[in-house]
């Protein structure tokens, strides 16, 4: 299991977009991914999910992977977080 | 199986008087009996405290981080006193930071009190409940508030007045099965993120999240409301956790019930749930079976255990002499219908 912390670094946070095509990343890979942020642990996978987290910019969200795949997943996930959904 | 760990839960710190003033007014009826002030105080504890012992001058564990029920017998000792008296002593224990008080019994506080809690920045409710009965229900809101929170991932759906999760990976169908349910007349309470919260002993009351409410992604087709889509019976806010259903694709390896006598449990916050997994395999109607888990559910809380039943019928057939399997009917006698 693969457990990374990540920073919302774009201005409009985690909103619609971002959650889609983080849903998408996550649906190619066989492994389990979970958000965790202020007490709820959300599938990664379910669209509604990622965004009932409503992640503000300079929030932190815990990501864990966990599956026969969970490295090139983190890898692909985290990158993406870090282009700050590539809206910088 | 089901895995439920420290990330899912999260507990409130505190609540703000504000907050708090919100909801027993709103639920309560209390009524702010002096200015709107203390409202950013916070309350870390879910226990209430009668400051007798406090106002008599004993404050070395005066519980002033609770809030404070002002009842006849704090009132009518209050009054007694002199004024002078009365302002030594509300001003030694409102030096304590003290969330906020409740006069209960339609008590109406001294002028001092509300002077002197306006001028140290304490909220004063006033309600014409009793004591004991406003302190059940204060005491049961802020039990809840500050309750354990679970998060798990699935959908929520109340089938026949049955409270059912059903859980399982991301993509198995979970919300298809619940969009049906609704479609077949029952309820859905939430989908993808359900938040469980303790009540009492032995309860776990569950909801969907403000935000989210009663939204719901189809893949394929995106995200739909339920609510707007359905009408008003297709939903409800909050419902009773009862039975906890996991979906899985079809696995040779694992075992499922047969006869239904050997139900597995599953155990979250201290609460033992019935916990039944369901196989998924081409032809099978999960909805109808849903149903039938659901009906199956009141029967035996009902007293009726269908498997113990046919167990009963076959142990006593065992024990007879005449071992001859015979149809239902003995004799058709001349009815051909």
């Amino acid at each position: 299991m693969i457990e990374r912390e990540v920073k919302i670094i774009n201005n409009a946070g985690l909103h619609t977009r971002p959650a889609a095509t983080i849903v998408k990343l996550a649906a190619q890979y066989k492994s389990e991914f979970f958000i965790h942020k202020d007490g709820l642990n959300i599938n990664g996978k379910s669209i509604i999910g990622v965004m009932t987290l409503a992640a503000e910019k300079g929030s932190t969200l815990k990501l864990t992977f966990d599956g026969p795949d969970e490295e090139e997943a983190a890898n692909e996930i985290i990158a993406y977080f870090e282009r700050g959904f590539d809206e910088l | 199986m089901i895995n439920i760990t420290d990330k899912n839960i999260s507990r409130k710190e505190n609540i703000t008087v504000e907050f708090f003033c919100d909801h027993i007014q709103k639920q309560f009826k209390l009524k702010l009996l002096n200015d709107k002030v203390g409202m950013d105080r916070l309350i870390t504890d879910q226990n209430l405290h009668r400051p007798g012992l406090a106002l008599a001058g004993f404050v070395d564990l005066f519980s002033f981080n609770r809030v404070q029920i002002f009842g006849n017998t704090e009132v009518r000792y209050l009054k007694q006193l002199s004024k002078s008296e009365r302002e030594e002593t509300l001003n030694r224990i409102f030096q304590f930071e003290i969330p906020c008080l409740i006069f209960t019994d339609s008590n109406k506080p001294p002028t001092e009190v509300i002077s002197l809690a306006n001028e140290h920045k304490i909220a004063i409710f006033g309600t014409n409940f009793s004591t004991t009965k406003i302190s059940y229900l204060i005491s049961d809101f802020l039990d809840d508030q500050f309750a354990e929170r679970i998060s798990i991932h699935g959908s929520f759906v109340d089938v026949y007045g049955v409270g059912m999760l059903f859980v399982g990976k991301s993509g198995i169908g979970k919300s298809e099965v619940a969009l049906d349910l609704v479609e077949r007349g029952h309820r859905l309470v939430a989908d993808d993120v359900v938040i469980f919260t303790k009540k009492g002993e032995g309860i776990l009351m569950g909801s969907g999240t403000d935000l989210v409410k009663h939204f719901m992604e189809l893949r394929g087709v995106g995200i739909v409301d339920v609510r707007s889509m359905f009408g008003i019976r297709a939903i409800r806010f909050q419902k009773r956790l009862e039975l906890i259903v996991e979906m899985e694709i079809w696995n040779d390896k694992a075992s499922y019930t047969r006869t239904g006598l050997d139900y597995k449990s599953v155990n979250i916050s201290d609460v033992e749930l019935p916990y039944i997994k369901l196989p998924i395999v081409p032809g099978k109607n999960l909805t109808v079976i849903s149903e039938v888990i659901a009906l199956n559910y009141l029967l035996k809380h009902y007293g009726y255990d269908a498997a113990k039943e046919l167990q009963q019928n076959l142990t006593k057939r065992i024990n007879k002499k005449n071992k001859e399997v015979n149809r239902v009917i003995d004799y058709f006698e001349h009815d051909f219908e």
